[in-house]
């Protein structure tokens, strides 16, 4: 299985941390040494770290250099050495500009949407594949609600393009005839929100099952069993013992989730913007392309991402704390 | 085993010889050294970049007495690639710039490119014949580049031939006229088989100032290309009275459906097929469409196409006066980046081999061909020749052309039409744009870029496309129009305009 970064149900195990009462007698100082003695016990598993040690290093931390242009007027040909400094100028300018509301609110809007819609429908989809007895039924469920998954946003696009074009797509022939009156679904700014979940729930709903179909897997029979003989019905079994068992999960899904709550997604809206819906479709990640690539604003383009990362790292571990102070499990 | 030392020193060994495989190879070149390879960087617009061991390849490179080493890269990413190359060691002597984007006129005020303003008029070739296009191009009336000489006069409004002559209608000489027949497409059934028909096409369409069909029918309203001289100060186009009368007549088409309902989300790439396919029979864009559309009519029908498509160009307003909409006359430049070519001797080098290039022979070369082997000269056009080896050099032209400049004037030979019907369409559109050219209303601000439109013109122009739509299609009234147009003066526009015009009262001083 190939994975990847951009949904939710592609990220791989994820570790828990175990919180564990020290054991008695083990001050910090001891652990410290305990390191170095384990890394002269056991190197071999050290030089195996060694890969992934010098991957971050070089494509993710070292690149973070970069992030000095936002400060700077960067132009390509005179380099991050060569560029004039300017300061916080580009924030100033991105937070007194004009436009600065509406992306906020735009992109605050989609964002929670994508929360209370697009997170939770995964986990009630598994729900309902887990009590499927048919096992045949259900592999082919799954199988076919992951091929969205796989088509490009292009072809999502397309596919909506056609689907909902004015007057001749048969979704807009099918609403105007139940309805009544002539809905211009492409270009309706009220319709753009809705297009858009629909869409995001149709390509990642049946991907993001996954995560959660491997959790519930791993629930014990037997209490299912107890439950049972307890005199539990199925809504209670449900209830009592598969919900409990797949919160751990979906608490860490929510807190990966939150971090990327500003990524709105620059492919899938870009490509549904036109200048008629322009006003509530335009967020922070399209105005950085708008800016950066077709302006040549290079270094407004990354006080913007630079604030949208900041923003992130900030619900991240906010989401983390809460959830540590709540309940058993958190990210780290 | 291991000790941790030496875990440690792998480690940093490993980091640094990453790190310095990342840094390159940081050759810089030497002001003294000689070119003896003129490396070039060119978008590709066509599918198959051309082998340099071609045909084509070896003559052009025979003739400049210089081995070429040509970049090819795709047009789609060719900006993304500009911003690369120029931040890498690997410069280019020559490099493409499709277009004077933000970002070219930035390097180059910052030194990134020559400046040739007093150095071209020593190559005969390479002096352009139109002051005009050449003060257009410039920035800020400094010459950065060569610029590649493109048609100053497109604008043509194709129609269906057949439609107008079922209704026994005449071809438009006003805007009004337009208007009647794009009302006579839409209700009269001109197709004669009660099909739905409407008058106009109009796809989506981006940008602002770049010769779509909004900014035709402003244009042709009176309201000037882009910037309005008034008394020596320039003010937007869009602030004239006439934006929003021309606007008003558009949306009244909008309303009564002579236009497709789908102008704002209509993919432009399939522009030509509801022209073709019958539902629609006016487009207002460039002459090559015309004949383009011609062709598809031909290719469908060879014997009955004749009657199709027939093209105008541009309108009179309702006083009977022509404003003709023209082209910015160039498309993008040939630029020589400083890093790659940093001593006179060297610049003199270059530009010898792009002033042969530009000579007549070179002209042909780079957008005919190989005379004998691909083409044939008749008279003072070319007729292609048809072979393997001919259609190899035919894809290899398309894209050697893109590194010609012609800023002197074309030279080479236009292709012979194949039939006599081809050649009366060619015809009749080389006479109205001969005759459109003199009332063309050049772009008074084309060669100003103030600084804070370059930070935020993407922005403000998007405000205006927008407004201009959402008014097309009903969303807002003309107060809101208004109101938008306000907008663009206080996000920022009013300090383009101050900016604008004292560059221009410096301009032209």
């Amino acid at each position: 299985m190939v994975m990847t970064n951009d949904s939710p149900g592609a990220v791989g195990p994820v570790p828990l941390e175990v919180k564990e009462p020290p054991a008695p007698g083990v001050s910090s100082t001891r652990r410290k040494r305990s390191l170095l003695k384990r890394l002269r016990r056991s190197p071999m598993l050290y030089l195996m770290l060694l890969p992934g040690v010098v991957y971050f290093a070089v494509f993710k931390y070292a690149p973070m250099y970069g992030i000095t242009i936002a400060f700077q007027d960067y132009l390509p040909f005179l380099g991050m050495q060569g560029s004039p400094w300017v300061g916080w100028d580009h924030f100033e300018r991105l937070f007194s500009g004009p436009d600065f509301g509406r992306l906020l609110s735009n992109t605050l809007i989609l964002a929670f949407l994508n929360v209370v819609l697009a997170f939770p429908a995964p986990i009630i989809v598994a729900l309902m594949l887990n009590e499927l007895r048919k096992q045949v039924l259900k592999k082919f469920i799954q199988t076919a609600i992951y091929i969205p998954h796989f088509l490009s946003w292009a072809i999502v696009s397309g596919l909506t393009y056609l689907l909902f074009a004015l007057d001749i797509g048969p979704i807009t022939v099918l609403f105007n005839d139940l309805f009544g009156g002539r809905v211009n679904f492409l270009a309706d700014p009220d319709w753009f929100r809705p297009l858009i979940m629909v869409q995001t729930l149709w390509k990642g709903t049946g991907w993001g099952t996954i995560i959660y179909l491997a959790a519930l897997a791993g629930v014990d029979k037997q209490q299912y069993e107890a439950a049972m003989i307890d005199g539990a019905g199925r809504f209670q079994q449900l209830r009592h013992v598969t919900i409990p068992a797949i919160i751990p999960t979906v608490i860490i899904m929510l807190i990966l989730n939150i971090g990327n709550f500003l990524d709105t997604g620059f492919e899938q809206i870009y490509m549904l913007t036109n200048s008629l819906n322009r006003d509530v479709a335009d967020v922070f990640d399209t105005y950085v392309y708008f800016m950066g690539i077709t302006n040549g604003a290079y270094s407004y383009s990354t006080a913007i991402g630079l604030f949208k990362s900041l923003v992130g790292l900030v619900l991240i571990l906010g989401a983390n704390w809460l959830a540590k102070k709540f309940t058993e499990s958190s990210l780290f | 085993m291991f000790s941790r030392r030496t875990l440690l020193g792998g480690a940093a060994a490993g980091a640094t010889a990453l790190g310095l495989a990342a840094c390159g190879g940081g050759g810089s070149t030497d002001a003294d050294s000689e070119i003896t390879t003129l490396k070039i960087m060119a978008p590709l617009l066509s599918d198959t970049a051309p082998d340099p061991e071609g045909q084509l390849q070896k003559a052009v490179e025979e003739f400049i007495g210089m081995p070429l080493e040509i970049t090819w890269v795709p047009n789609s990413s060719y900006g993304d690639r500009v911003t690369v190359t120029m931040a890498s060691d690997n410069i280019p002597h020559v490099m493409v710039q499709t277009g004077k984007s933000a970002e070219f006129a930035q390097t180059a005020e910052a030194g990134g490119f020559w400046d040739l303003t007093d150095i071209l008029s020593e190559y005969p070739n390479l002096t352009p014949q139109n002051p005009e296009v050449a003060h257009g191009a410039s920035i800020n009336g400094r010459t950065y580049g060569i610029f590649r000489l493109r048609d100053a006069m497109r604008a043509a409004i194709s129609i269906r031939k057949d439609w107008l002559d079922n209704l026994g209608l005449a071809e438009p000489e006003t805007t009004a006229d337009l208007m009647e027949i794009a009302r006579a497409f839409t209700e009269d059934d001109p197709a004669g088989d009660g099909s739905a028909t409407t008058g106009l096409i109009i796809p989506a369409w981006n940008g602002y100032g770049n010769n779509g069909p909004y900014d035709l029918w402003e244009t042709w309203y009176g309201t000037s290309n882009v910037w309005k001289d008034e008394g020596g100060t320039l003010s937007p186009a869009f602030h004239a009275p006439e934006f929003i009368e021309a606007n008003r007549t558009m949306r009244e088409m909008a309303a009564a459906g002579h236009i497709n309902a789908d102008f704002a989300t209509m993919d432009s790439g399939t522009w030509n097929e509801p022209f073709f396919n019958g539902q629609g029979g006016l487009i207002a864009d460039v002459s090559s469409r015309g004949l383009q559309l011609q062709g598809l009519f031909k290719d469908a029908d060879p014997e009955g196409y004749l009657d199709m498509v027939t093209m105008v160009g541009n309108l009179k307003n309702a006083d009977g006066t022509l404003f003709a909409l023209p082209t910015p006359g160039y498309s993008g430049y040939l630029t020589i980046p400083k890093a790659a070519v940093p001593g006179d001797a060297q610049l003199a080098t270059v530009l010898t081999a792009l002033d042969k290039l530009s000579s007549e022979e070179g002209q042909r070369l780079l957008n005919n061909g190989l005379e004998g082997v691909n083409y044939e000269v008749d008279g003072e056009q070319a007729v292609p020749i048809e072979s393997d080896e001919a259609s190899v050099i035919e894809s290899d032209i398309s894209a050697f052309a893109q590194i010609g400049s012609q800023s002197n004037g074309y030279l080479g030979l236009s292709a012979k039409p194949e039939s006599e019907a081809d050649a009366a369409l060619d015809e009749k559109r080389k006479a109205f744009h001969e005759s459109d050219l003199e009332s063309a209303v050049f772009n008074p601000g084309a060669a100003y870029m103030s600084k804070s439109y370059l930070q935020n013109g993407a922005i403000l122009d998007q405000i205006v496309v927008d407004a201009r739509l959402k008014f097309l299609a009903g969303q807002i009234d003309e107060a809101g129009l208004t109101a938008e147009l306000e907008r663009w003066t206080s996000s920022g526009g009013q300090t383009v305009i101050d900016e604008m015009n004292e560059l221009y009262q410096q301009g032209s001083n």
